[in-house]
């Protein structure tokens, strides 16, 4: 159970270049946890691919960054009192 | 009976052989989460599962609690019953129980999970052992932590304090997504405390003993404190400690306490995560915590929760405390109902014994239980069936529903009525039609069917019962 280092740079959810890494496995070496600094998708480096690469994440999960800020808040922020 | 902490309850059910540790080597996904479903798939009295041999953790230190509510011998064993106990008892058990609320509270300065504090270099991630529950779940979640916030307005009301569980996505080391509905009562401190353009603190407790989660998950009034609940349901007082910074009362027992807070205004896209109806939630932008402290034991347990298709650990530890609620509330005014099973999924669907006092009372109670608080966001399909029928046996249900339902008679359909916007029949999202189907036996003045000639039991079963579960032991 080593890292074998997958796919570093893309968001296999939303496709964006704007990736970083959020942490490492305690026991250095074992894994590596990425961040998209665009959809806050996760991933390990030891997971399946339909987790880790773009072209296998299904695609009814996929989505466009462009939509993400017309996506609903919830709860709505309510208006400061006076 | 009370358990003083989750490592306490752990040792009960090792005792009573309810426990599985595994120590043999497994991956953070998809390993744990596929054990849990495995077992939530085999039987309904599944054992806790422990594992301490996890890829990446040294081994021993990094351990994951999963299951430890999830089965109902496991319930029995939360509630100091013996594991054999059947559910329709500790229905009743519970409902008595309840009677005894409020109860007291015993505040300690000497909790253990002020072993270590850390408020520098937080990695939620180096403490535990955080893993993707279920396949396109958005990622790592913390989803049976009690969450406690205080209302902003009145922040010495200590009923007012909420001890509740929501789904927490873990965003980085030390930054997570929560998802407080308007309608719960984290959503009014939050609401409040935006209104008055203040950060919400908060603290979250991880790896309690179950029945502070069980009651975390009970819908109380407003002001109805948890933590008085708890000590009424497990009879004893229960035990809480301040947490340092902000204040909040936590239980003394928990591994973790992070301290942090709700920031104002502040929404981000959170989800999916595969939810208690069987289907993932889409995402949403919802609210985030800055963690700014973490006091936890020396090598924490991280106790966690599988959720996805029911049944799971979820739909036990939700069962009563959903059904005694309506029971309670119809009881009030129908003293003819006599039990309550609304443990499908969360409720939406509830099976009502009631003794009928005339043709047509049955329906009224069943269109009764959609209108309590509760039925307002579930209750879609009630099912009747008269006072002599175990709503906790299935197989006397369907019995009744096969002989004494009527389609023609027995249906009552009500039209575009309120429902939680994730049951995903519901269109739009929160409206739905909802259905009472009346299996009980037709009485004057509704007199139709042939139900006079009932087979009964032969004289003597109930002895018998006794000598043979005597036998069985």
């Amino acid at each position: 159970m080593n890292d074998t280092t997958v796919n570093s740079t893309i968001c296999p959810r939303c496709d964006a270049e704007n990736v970083r890494v959020l942490t490492t496995s305690p026991v250095p070496g074992r894994w590596t946890m990425y961040v998209c600094n665009t959809c806050i998708y996760s991933w390990r480096s030891t997971e399946p691919s339909s987790a880790t690469d773009p072209l296998a994440y299904p695609a009814e999960f996929k989505i466009d960054p462009a939509d993400i800020p017309s996506i609903p808040a919830i709860p709505t922020v309510p208006p400061r009192r006076r | 009976m009370a358990y003083a902490d989750l490592r306490e309850f752990l040792e009960t059910l090792d005792r009573n052989g309810q426990l599985l540790a595994y120590s043999e080597p497994v991956n953070p996904e998809p390993d744990m989460s596929a054990a849990a479903r495995a077992t939530a798939n085999l039987t309904d009295r599944g054992p806790a599962l422990l594992f301490d041999n996890i890829n990446g953790y040294e081994p021993g230190k990094g351990r994951v609690a999963l299951n430890t509510v999830g089965s109902w011998p496991n319930h029995a064993l939360m509630l100091g019953l013996d594991k054999d106990t059947s559910v329709k008892d500790q229905f009743f058990e519970f409902a008595g129980r309840w009677d005894a609320f409020p109860g007291p509270v015993e505040r300690r300065d000497d909790a253990p999970w002020q072993e270590v504090t850390l408020t520098e270099g937080i990695d939620l991630f180096q403490l535990l052992p955080l893993f993707r529950l279920n396949s396109y779940d958005v990622g790592s979640y913390i989803d049976k932590a009690a969450v406690i916030s205080r209302d902003p307005d009145d922040p010495d009301n200590f009923g007012k304090q909420n001890v509740g569980i929501y789904r927490i996505q873990v965003k980085d080391k030390d930054r997570l997504g929560i998802q407080p509905l308007a309608a719960h009562d984290i959503g009014l401190h939050l609401q409040r405390a935006e209104e008055r353009g203040e950060n919400l603190p908060v603290a979250i407790a991880l790896g309690n003993e179950p029945v502070i989660t069980t009651v975390a998950g009970m819908p109380l009034a407003y002001d109805q404190s948890e933590y008085e609940m708890a000590a009424a349901i497990q009879g004893a007082p229960y035990r809480i400690t301040k947490a340092p910074v902000t204040g909040l009362d936590v239980p003394w027992g928990s591994e973790v306490v992070i301290e942090g807070e709700i920031i104002a205004g502040e929404r981000e896209i959170e989800g999916p995560f595969g939810e208690f109806t069987g289907h993932y939630s889409g995402a949403r932008r919802q609210p985030v915590i800055k963690i700014h402290r973490v006091m936890h034991r020396r090598n924490p347990i991280f106790e966690h929760l599988y959720l996805g298709m029911p049944w799971t650990e979820m739909d036990y530890t939700l069962a009563l405390n959903t059904s005694v609620l309506l029971y309670r509330q119809l009881k009030a005014e129908f003293p003819e109902v006599a039990a309550v099973n609304a443990m499908y999924t969360q409720g939406l669907l509830g099976i009502i014994s009631v003794k009928q006092r005339f043709g047509g009372f049955a329906k009224a109670v069943g269109m009764r239980a959609m209108t309590v608080p509760h039925g307002l966001a579930y209750c879609k399909v009630i099912i009747l069936v008269d006072e002599d029928v175990d709503p906790f046996n299935l197989a006397q249900v369907m019995w009744a529903l096969s002989v004494h339902y009527h389609p023609l008679h027995d249906t009552v359909t009500i039209p575009n009525l309120s429902v939680l916007a994730l049951d995903p029949s519901s269109d739009p999202a929160g409206i739905t039609h909802k259905v009472v189907l009346d299996a009980t036996t037709p009485i004057a003045p509704e007199e139709r069917g042939h139900y006079s000639q009932v087979v009964g039991n032969p004289e003597g079963t109930a002895d018998w019962e006794n000598i043979i579960k005597g036998l069985l032991k």
